[in-house]
């Protein structure tokens, strides 16, 4: 799935098209495994908020405020890291 | 005699002779990620060798994703890949340099980064008087890439110029990860 595949995909709305995509990134090719490692990744975050712990939410408002490109980019950097301290690292090619 | 022992010096597209590596490695790059493959026309044929190795100044280039530690890591994250590349330093040493990558295991290279990115072999070729040199620098970018083109104008014709414009390099040694 290349870039201009993907302009298409989003310029007709294809939610089909862009969902396998994700999919298959973050499942390192295979769409079963990143259809688990998105489930897997905002189960691994209810974890961390049941912890119940103090947070930042100036440091919050403050990223909100960044620019979309960044905070969407933000979006995948965060899905590595919280998927990365789960534990249960895939994403070594090994697969 | 396999297909990828054959002699490829010829300017023949690998492709239609038969020398590619891994049968198949299209139609599975196309099934997996449809429209990311390399495109027929964008074929080049090798350049051809000027003088002798032992005179020739060599430069390395991989997409293993290789950098020095004191660099910040290229972003292995953002799902169309990195457009940036790395300039390591050709008289580094293993430890002076890390594999910052997803999507291959890398466990054998973290040992020894040689038999990924052969910079302590080439080091060791000039010592020998068997290459005439390495340029100041090396190359080296994430291979995973779902842009070709925007590939093609950024990393390619960024480390092409700095290879013969700053390095001036005789020959490339191109090292797929």
């Amino acid at each position: 799935m290349s870039v201009p595949y993907l302009r298409e995909a989003a310029a007709q709305d294809d939610l089909g098209k862009l969902v396998r995509f994700v999919r298959l990134h973050l499942g390192d090719g295979d769409e079963a495994v990143g259809k688990e490692e998105i489930d897997r990744s905002w189960a691994e975050a209810i974890k961390i908020l049941l912890r119940d712990e103090p947070v930042d939410r100036e440091f919050i408002v403050w990223v909100l405020e960044t620019n979309e490109s960044t905070l969407a980019l933000l979006f995948f950097q965060l899905h590595f890291y919280i998927i990365r301290r789960s534990g249960r690292w895939i994403h070594d090619g090994s697969r | 005699m396999t297909a990828a022992d054959k002699d490829t010096s010829s300017a023949a597209d690998p492709r239609k002779v038969g020398t590619q590596l891994r049968p198949g490695l299209w139609h599975t790059i196309n099934e997996r990620y449809p429209g990311s493959m390399i495109r027929n026309e964008s074929f080049e044929p090798q350049a051809r060798l000027r003088k002798p190795l032992g005179a020739s100044r060599l430069t390395l280039v991989s997409s293993c994703g290789v950098h020095s530690k004191t660099d910040q890591p290229l972003d292995v994250c953002h799902p169309f890949g990195e457009f940036r590349f790395m300039r390591v330093p050709s008289r580094a040493k293993h430890d002076d340099l890390i594999i910052h990558q997803l999507k291959y295991p890398h466990d054998d290279a973290d040992l020894d980064i040689s038999i990924i990115f052969p910079i302590e072999r080439l080091q060791e070729l000039v010592e020998e008087g068997r290459l005439g040199g390495l340029t100041p620098n090396f190359f080296s970018f994430i291979g995973y890439n779902m842009d070709p083109e925007k590939f093609e104008r950024t990393v390619a014709e960024g480390i092409a110029e700095a290879v013969v414009g700053e390095e001036r390099d005789d020959c490339a040694l191109l090292a797929p990860a």
